[in-house]
């Protein structure tokens, strides 16, 4: 199922990018193609925060997560305003927008973690009482 | 392919390999087992010493500087991580943090502390801290020795 997900994840990648070279070269850029292409670029710049964050700082995981959260919802806003995606008025949209990915990004990668760690700790019992027989 | 194993008191691990004719899965099981049988350079109290793979607890670098940590010693070894990164490779050492590299023969434990960090419980309770992001490694390598 993980691979049928990563694959599918990985197909529609092509696909869209498929579609949009064909679409820019067709149509020139249009608001949704500029649309995803900001999205892409800000996606890009909060890995790389991120990758900065996880490399360079050994935080505990809840405050990880909410430097994590400040940084990504001050680019979304930033970059909000820079391409006109909110209105003064409404700028908290920003951190409902990434705090709801947030949620689910912490939550996902909780579970991973304890199923990994359960998975090691298991091989490291089982290691340990193949050596003791 | 028959596997015997034997303990032998106060002798260096020893492996003998015995075939009937060389092929490429001697070949092949020969140079798996030579890529086991690293060793590290170290320095302590001004003399260098041959540090071999199963000996080593974990590395650390401090302030830009390299420990090799034994159970009983710690010594200095002049290179960087990548220098050992570079030859690790299908060993049970893991990069666990961005200063620290484990060896996973000695580890007893990983904990996750309640809304905080992870931390591996070492042989000699010596508790490292395991950054998330490496926890993905340490298990490919208990995945990889199948277990």
């Amino acid at each position: 199922m993980k691979r049928i997900l990563r694959d599918t994840c990985v197909l529609f990648a092509l696909t869209t990018l498929s579609v949009f070279v064909i679409s820019i070269l067709w149509m020139g850029f249009t608001d949704e193609i500029k649309l995803v292409l900001y999205l892409f670029g800000l996606s890009f710049v909060i890995s790389v925060a991120n990758w900065f964050l996880d490399e360079f700082t050994s935080l505990p995981i809840i405050w990880n997560y909410v430097v994590k959260y400040i940084v990504a919802a001050t680019l979304v806003l930033f970059t909000g305003f820079m391409v006109g995606w909110f209105y003064k008025s409404n700028f908290w949209m920003a951190f409902i927008y990434v705090g709801i990915v947030f949620v689910f990004a912490y939550l996902i990668d909780a579970v991973k973690a304890k199923r990994d760690i359960d998975f090691i700790n298991d091989k490291i019992k089982n290691k340990k009482q193949k050596i003791a027989q | 392919m028959r596997i015997e194993k034997r303990q032998v008191e106060d002798k260096p691990l020893t492996v003998i390999i015995e075939y009937p004719e060389w092929n490429d899965t001697v070949d092949s099981l020969v140079r798996k087992i030579g890529m086991m049988d690293i060793s590290f350079v170290g320095r302590i109290d001004e003399k260098s010493v041959n540090i071999g793979l199963s000996d080593i607890y974990y590395i650390e670098n401090v302030e830009r500087k390299l420990f090799i940590y034994t159970k009983d010693n710690v010594y200095r070894f002049d290179g960087s991580m990548a220098d050992i990164e570079k030859r690790m490779i299908d060993t049970g050492l893991v990069r666990i943090s961005r200063t620290c590299i484990m060896n996973t023969d000695y580890l007893k434990e990983i904990k996750q502390i309640r809304n905080s960090h992870l931390e591996a419980v070492m042989d000699n309770d010596e508790k490292l801290i395991v950054s998330r992001k490496y926890l993905p490694d340490i298990k490919r390598i208990f995945k990889r020795e199948g277990i």
